[in-house]
């Protein structure tokens, strides 16, 4: 078996080779049958890919031991589910993966778009061919997944912080999103190649840049939610260096997201929409690179690797090629029209655009600083939490901010007394919001008064938007309210579904204000029958138990808790020993309380010989409106994308010259 | 697109200026053999070397951090948590500061680097 999946990946390697190749060539010399030639060659290699996948992951179900990536990643005793877990664990699955989801959303998108790729944009299919020849190369010359060994009794197992449901799901989602920007780059890359700048590209590759970005989007999401429960300090997200490689091309994409609305309308921005769409791939694949050379310190930083230096010069590449590319097109990006007033909508996104990229930026530069400061002084030094907190401030506050009143901003051009007209009731509602809190008690933390507001100020400004718009629409169909409002949403789903996805956010920055600015902790040490109190509540230790699990024996102290006199039952925090592996894994108890989305999170540091436990208590107020942010943007992610028949018609029309196409 | 672009560089430099003026800096990270004559609060980061003895929450966990790449070492105390994949051998950093010799941790700053693979490997020691 190991045999046909070297196979499947030399095959894969040759078709993308000759997608990339025989693409160009008929790109360049406008041979329709060779640019289809190496689309089906781009489809073929999707399908050698899932063969190798396949072998891979068939050897993980059986054991199969005299492979050196199964035997590093799995032991016979993991639960068969972890299969998925170990196969991405660690590089060369994940790297198969990355080729994967990259030929298979590909062939996708080109077959999908067809027409536009064939006649209007045909360097689509070699930009995305050559991505895949530098995967496909590391993967059969470099990293293969497929390297046999004399199998040894039994595997070294897997990573036990791994073996978490959410981690499951989180690696796949995040290659999604990464993977998925590589579309809207191959179209947009393209589109200069063929010098069609107009606004085709982004209206063929929105759904996808939609796609990979809400992907990418709740794939940190997962992985905050699986670090607040595995990796258990009691926070969410830490800005290590492998957690900002995931936010920075977010926030690129997010810009691009909202600037693409401008060119869409009014035909402006163009270089810097491609610039952009350049700039989320590059940091995409840097993300990738981050993850996977070890070349910072961060808790993630996996073994260093031979690969990380075929990954900068591939970075460098494909830098290169973009500037290249963007400055020889620029006189025919040059912008017919120009912006007319500062206080506008396309004025709000602009600024927008610059919080994101200015923030994405500056997270960038503390990612990389340990580099610079290495090359220029010899000396590494890092930044911490607070370098990045002070940045989400200063950015994120104006961006909440522009989040509530730039919908309410006109095109073009915007008269001051409107908008102070349209921003009156939801400031009203804010600030009295704000004084509440202060009055209660929050005002001790003066950042966290000023988040709450600000989130506050952004939730009502959409829901007195949503109900202007359903009173409007009532008053036109004489209808109820439920169907004036179905009727209002579902005519606009792109525009409701960004409110939903903007309410996501608001719910995101209070959750995260909430943990971040007034959680407590306190930590002890206890023997049996003594007891610690936190915040109201109180916690008995009444001793220890240990059990014996497939793959592990699991210690758990017996924590009695307890609310104002109120009994809330017994919690167990305590560690994992992983019998194959030889780890400890810490597992912390969480006690979620409803409606006040706080949490009451238990570690237990450390079980001492004479019986007594080092107890650490975190109360982390609203924390589960952070995961609660999660299930809303995706709501709002998919009603955005969700088919729209009026609007295919709508684009129909607008493309309807003798190159039209229809599609997405 | 000048303006964009100007605009952004500006305000970048311009919050940057804002954050190093009262925010402070960021931390050194070193190796044991770079931490010699080193000011103040660093981050320390090496290979664990035992004996790893004492308490963590009591009096302080002692043990050894020597450089990746050569024989410079330097002892360590440490209090806080302690990370569970932390044992001899392992990659971690740590902040702190050298008093007489000893590097002191911060408590709880200690954390152990992930590696993907469990094999006694060469990687570890090459790393």
């Amino acid at each position: 078996m190991p045999g046909l999946g070297r196979a499947a990946l030399v095959v894969a390697l040759g078709l993308v080779l000759y997608a990339a190749l025989a693409g160009a060539y008929g790109a360049a010399r406008g041979k329709r049958r060779v640019v289809d030639s190496a689309t089906n060659a781009l489809v073929a290699a999707f399908m050698a890919a899932a063969a190798a996948a396949a072998v891979l992951l068939g050897a993980f179900l059986t054991d199969d031991l005299s492979l050196t990536y199964v035997a590093e990643h799995s032991s016979r005793a993991l639960p068969r589910g972890y299969a998925f877990t170990a196969f991405w664990s660690g590089q060369e699955g994940s790297l198969l993966l990355w080729l994967l989801v990259l030929t298979g959303m590909g062939s996708a998108a080109v077959l999908l778009n067809r027409r536009l790729v064939r006649e209007l944009l045909p360097w689509t299919v070699p930009i995305l061919g050559g991505v895949a020849t530098f995967f496909s190369l590391i993967l059969v010359f470099v990293s293969s997944p497929f390297v046999t060994q004399p199998p040894p009794a039994d595997g070294l197992g897997l990573n036990p912080s791994l073996q978490n449901p959410y981690m499951i799901a989180h690696p796949p989602l995040l290659y999604l999103g990464y993977v998925g920007l590589t579309i809207p780059f191959a179209f947009a890359m393209a589109a200069l190649a063929s010098r069609r700048v107009d606004e085709r590209w982004i209206v063929a590759t929105r759904r996808w840049t939609l796609g990979a970005w809400a992907f990418l989007g709740i794939g940190i999401l997962v992985g905050a939610k699986w670090a607040y429960e595995e990796v258990g300090w009691g926070g969410w997200y830490a800005w290590d260096p492998v957690e900002n490689a995931a936010l920075m091309p977010w926030l690129v994409a997010t810009a691009f997201l909202h600037s693409v609305m401008v060119q869409e309308k009014k035909n402006m921005l163009r270089v810097w929409n491609v610039v952009l769409v350049a700039l989320a791939f590059g940091l995409s694949l840097f993300g990738t690179f981050l993850t996977r050379s070890g070349v910072v310190n961060s808790i993630h930083s996996f073994a260093e690797s031979s690969i990380g230096a075929w990954f900068l010069g591939f970075i460098c590449v494909v830098v290169a090629a973009s500037i290249a590319l963007i400055l020889s097109r620029l006189p025919l990006l040059r912008a017919p029209s120009k912006m007319e007033s500062l206080v506008s909508r396309e004025a709000a996104f602009l600024y927008n655009n610059l919080f994101f990229v200015a923030f994405a930026l500056t997270v960038l530069w503390g990612v990389a600083y340990p580099l610079v400061s290495e090359a220029v002084r010899g000396i590494a030094a890092t930044v911490g939490p607070p370098y990045y907190e002070f940045f989400a401030l200063v950015f994120g506050l104006p961006l909440v901010f522009l989040m509530a009143i730039g919908p309410l901003i006109a095109w073009r051009r915007a008269s001051w007394r409107a908008l102070v007209k349209a921003g009156a009731w939801p400031g009203g509602i804010a600030i009295a919001a704000g004084v509440a809190l202060a009055a209660t008690g929050s005002g001790a933390r003066p950042v966290g008064l000023v988040g709450y507001t600000f989130a506050i100020f952004a939730l009502a400004a959409i829901g007195l938007e949503l109900i202007r718009g359903t009173r409007a629409r009532r008053a036109l169909e004489r209808t109820g309210w439920i169907d004036a409002f179905a009727s209002l949403v579902s005519r606009n789903r792109r525009r409701y579904g960004g409110y939903v996805v903007h309410a996501s956010i608001a719910l995101l920055v209070i959750g995260a204000v909430g943990i971040g600015a007034f959680s407590s902790s306190r930590e002890g040490q206890l023997a049996p029958g003594q007891a610690l109190a936190v915040d109201g509540y109180v916690l008995r230790y009444l001793g220890s138990t240990e059990r014996q699990a497939a793959n592990a024996v699991e210690l758990r102290a017996r924590i009695e808790v307890s609310r104002d006199g109120q009994q809330l039952g017994v919690l167990e925090p305590g560690k994992n020993r992983y019998l194959a592996e030889q780890q400890t894994s810490n597992e912390v108890a969480i006690r979620p309380s409803w409606p006040s989305g706080e949490d009451l999170f238990l570690i237990a540091e450390q079980f001492n010989e004479d019986g007594s436990l080092y107890l650490k208590v975190l109360v982390n107020p609203l924390v589960n409106v952070i995961w609660l942010a999660g299930v809303v943007f995706v709501l709002g992610s998919m009603f955005t994308m969700w088919p729209d028949a009026r609007e295919q018609r709508r684009l129909a029309q607008r493309f309807a010259d003798p190159e039209a196409y229809a599609s997405t | 697109m000048r303006l964009v672009v100007a605009l952004s560089v500006a305000m970048v430099l311009a919050v940057f200026l804002l954050y190093t003026s009262f925010a402070g800096g960021a931390t050194d990270s070193l190796r044991p053999s770079q931490l010699a004559g080193a000011q103040g609060e660093v981050q320390l980061a090496g290979v664990v070397v035992g004996p790893v003895e004492g308490d963590a929450r009591g009096a302080g966990l002692t043990f050894t951090l020597r450089d990746f790449d050569g024989p410079a070492s330097v002892p360590v105390v440490y209090t806080g948590s302690v990370p569970d994949l932390f044992a001899a051998d392992r990659h971690v950093y740590l902040q702190g500061e050298l008093r007489d010799g000893v590097f002191v941790g911060v408590k709880d700053s200690l954390v152990t680097k992930c590696p993907s693979k469990y094999a006694p490997k060469s990687d570890d020691a090459a790393g």
